[in-house]
């Protein structure tokens, strides 16, 4: 090897590793130094609009949360809406995929257009079924249940019908997800353990449950895992339709975060109440993940 | 979100072709221009210069936008400009303007946000542009053509608590806002409704067009926010009270809790929830105003000029229906309207302070406004000259069988801004509509709900080092 090969060979080690992952660094110090900023400013009175008043104020903001009805009132809808998401949207979903995995008609027709409410944007998601879900018999959708029998429901202007159609539109946007991944996962389990259980005699629902759900297991936890980082901080639905209203009913942790941030600007609050979201999102995460493995490894 | 920037039409401007299109428009130009040149100043002294104008999405805005060529052609001053919905609009212009990074050179703001805007020191009073005879002729632009209550909404003395039309000028009103009421005169007059002068006569009139005409009595802005708060709402209240009561005591304590106010407030709610639209709580202002427009309520009481929504056949089922007059009195005998202008101000971090200012005054001419009410709407207009030009005359005179220009010009008489000047008004306004929010829907009394207000707008204020 002469000198000038080596120097090229000395260059390539020392350099191509490094010039390989800056991308990736950049990419990450792009999204850590927010982060940073953020998570400092949740230790801080930081208010846009005066100054002179940011201070560090260590855990203030965290401690004085707990004493915040808002707060209280928006971490248990933030929960409950998540629950009831998540639910509604596995089971629907589990359902469907189901029905599509049988020999019916038209199977490719429904499948494509299942896929309709993925390639819209939620905001117009959510301003369409504001639309249609006008309070009065002139909302389409009022009219639609007056044909059997029902009174006009009052979907946005009282509290219990603000929270269900936050739940149907996000269930709406987001049943074909839940949908196609288990779908998915149906079509891609192995025939012997059915074959095996027809031998001995098993009925479709003992099919169900002793075969098909365990098989299917890690792709309802990995649904489960998305929608339920989805749901616990939803934000443009909401803010579309009810800004977390009537009567904070539909606040959660995202919106309150919003509100503090943007509409009031105080920072150091907003950020804390951010980072405890972000904190719930991480926690749910790490137990869903250590399911998902544990029902991976007990299915090979 | 919507976002504009008219970088596109700078290049073309500077490509070879376009410019020989200019000059071939010169002529064009000139009539275009005459006007603006006037003014004995010199509108080329900031030629070459860059601005960045931040606007609410606004038909004021959608009229500028086709002049800025000319503006462009007359100083010889770039203009490219940002356009956001209201929300997302002063969210960015507050993070622009707190960091001072001079984004955005002259702005859209009106009275109560400058109490915002004034303390940090982040907008520029005028009053120095204005007086100086290199950069303003006085008798063209003629500031004294304004209604002399727009412009001193607009002037602040800083001092919380008071001080409205008192010191510098801080912002130019491009339009004019109070709040009357809009009824139905058709259904009023078939079912001898009597127009109501009283809150409770109000609050009976509602209930009988529900009951004879099968629509809400009323219609109002509801949403959880300070948006439904200042117009229909605190104009009654301030009747109510005869111009007596105001969010706050004399020592800035919140006094929602106050008898009258508590009094008031049950009135209203009690008269939404019986006689309104079931999702009054979910209800925006173009929601109310389009309800209204769609022949479903009775009664509206909201910005004046909403009128020329209720009255364009083409978008109306109630043009030639609508009849208007004062929101009721108190026991005095007095109307008291709040009063709104969007107006335009420069910001102190711009570079080109000049050019804003000159930018400012031309958006601000006669012309250029005139050229915004006849072309697209934007009423009511904020100088006299435009209000008694004879084809705005021609299309206001008619509305309501002219009897809207005549309850304007007595809701003006004593129409003021009717909030008290603090920073934190968006958060008190806020406050206090979750407190409407927690009556309506019985979740607390009246007295209650307003008592938990007020305590939390002083725990806000003290935070913030108010008071």
């Amino acid at each position: 090897m002469n000198t000038a090969q080596k120097r090229r060979h000395w260059r390539q080690e020392k350099f191509l590793p490094y010039l390989l992952l800056a991308p990736a660094l950049i990419l990450l110090a792009g999204m850590i130094y927010p982060f940073a900023l953020g998570s400092y400013y949740s230790f801080t009175s930081y208010w846009l609009q005066y100054p002179n008043r940011f201070r560090f104020v260590w855990l203030d903001n965290y401690i004085n949360l707990v004493t915040e009805p808002l707060f209280l009132s928006s971490l248990e809808f933030t929960l409950a809406f998540t629950l009831a998401a998540v639910v509604i949207q596995v089971g629907l979903g589990l359902a469907i995929a189901l029905f599509l995995h049988g020999r019916i008609p038209g199977r490719g027709a429904i499948r494509a257009l299942m896929l309709l409410p993925l390639m819209m944007p939620p905001v117009i998601t959510a301003l369409m079924w504001k639309i249609m879900m006008a309070s009065t018999n002139a909302g389409i959708l009022n009219h639609m249940l007056s044909f059997v029998g029902v009174d006009p429901i009052n979907w946005f202007g009282s509290t219990g019908g603000a929270v269900a159609s936050i739940l149907i539109i996000d269930t709406w946007g987001n049943l074909p997800f839940v949908a196609l991944i288990l779908l998915g996962g149906l079509q891609a389990l192995p025939n012997e353990p059915y074959e095996a259980a027809r031998v001995d005699g098993a009925g479709a629902l003992a099919v169900l449950r002793y075969v098909t759900l365990p098989l299917l297991s890690p792709f309802i936890v990995l649904v489960v895992l998305f929608r339920t980082m989805d749901s616990l901080r939803i934000f443009d639905v909401i803010y579309a339709t009810t800004l977390g209203g009537p009567n904070d009913a539909t606040t959660n942790l995202h919106i309150m975060a919003y509100q503090y941030s943007f509409q009031w600007f105080q920072m150091g609050k907003g950020m804390a109440q951010a980072i405890v979201l972000l904190l719930l999102v991480v926690i749910c995460s790490y137990l869903l993940m250590r399911l998902w493995n544990r029902a991976s490894e007990s299915t090979q | 979100m919507r976002v504009q920037r008219r970088w596109i039409n700078r290049l073309l401007l500077s490509s070879p072709l376009a410019m020989g299109g200019a000059l071939g428009a010169s002529a064009q130009d000139d009539a275009a221009l005459a006007y603006y040149r006037e003014a004995k100043i010199n509108w080329k002294q900031a030629d070459g210069q860059s601005l960045t104008i931040g606007l609410n999405k606004h038909p004021f805005t959608e009229s500028l936008l086709p002049l800025i060529p000319e503006f462009r052609r007359l100083t010889g001053i770039n203009v490219e400009y940002l356009i956001l919905p209201e929300a997302e609009y002063f969210t960015k212009l507050v993070a622009d303007l707190s960091q001072q990074r001079g984004e955005f050179s002259v702005i859209m703001t009106g009275p109560m946000r400058n109490w915002q805007y004034v303390p940090p020191d982040w907008i520029l009073p005028l009053d120095g542009f204005l007086n100086n005879a290199k950069l303003t002729d006085q008798s063209w632009f003629k500031l004294d053509d304004f209604y002399p209550a727009l412009i001193k909404a607009n002037r602040w003395d800083g001092k919380t608590g008071g001080g409205v039309g008192e010191g510098p000028l801080y912002s130019i009103p491009v339009l004019a806002e109070s709040y009357i009421l809009a009824y139905r005169k058709d259904i009023f007059d078939q079912y001898n409704i009597k127009v109501p002068t009283t809150l409770e006569e109000m609050a009976e009139a509602a209930a009988l067009v529900k009951k004879n005409a099968g629509i809400p009595g009323i219609v109002a802005r509801g949403t959880p926010s300070v948006a439904s708060m200042g117009t229909g709402f605190l104009s009654g209240l301030k009747s109510y009270t005869d111009g007596q009561w105001s969010e706050f005591d004399g020592k800035l304590n919140a006094n929602f809790h106050d008898p009258r106010s508590v009094k008031y407030t049950e009135l209203w709610i009690n008269m939404v929830r019986d006689s309104g639209p079931p999702n009054w709580a979910n209800m925006q202002w173009y929601d109310a105003m389009e309800a209204f427009t769609a022949g479903q309520a009775g009664m509206i009481a909201d910005a004046d000029f909403f009128a020329a929504n209720y009255e364009d056949p083409k978008k109306s089922k109630v043009a030639g229906k609508v009849g208007y007059a004062l929101i009721p009195p108190g026991p005095g005998g007095k109307t008291y309207s709040g009063l709104w202008t969007w107006a335009l101000g420069i910001s102190k971090a711009t570079k080109n302070k000049e050019a804003a200012w000159l930018f400012v005054q031309w958006a601000t001419a006669q012309r250029t406004l005139l050229n915004a009410t006849l072309g697209y709407r934007n009423y009511n207009p904020s100088r006299m000259s435009i209000t008694n030009d004879p084809k705005v005359q021609e299309i206001m005179g008619s509305w309501g069988n002219g009897s809207y220009l005549k309850v304007l010009a007595k809701n003006l008489e004593t129409a003021r801004v009717a909030w008290t000047p603090q920073p934190e008004r968006t958060r008190l306004g806020d406050i206090w509509a979750r407190a409407l929010h927690e009556i309506y829907f019985k979740r607390l009394s009246a007295a209650d709900a307003l008592k938990k207000a007020s305590v939390e707008v002083d725990k806000v204020l003290k935070e913030a080092g108010i008071k």
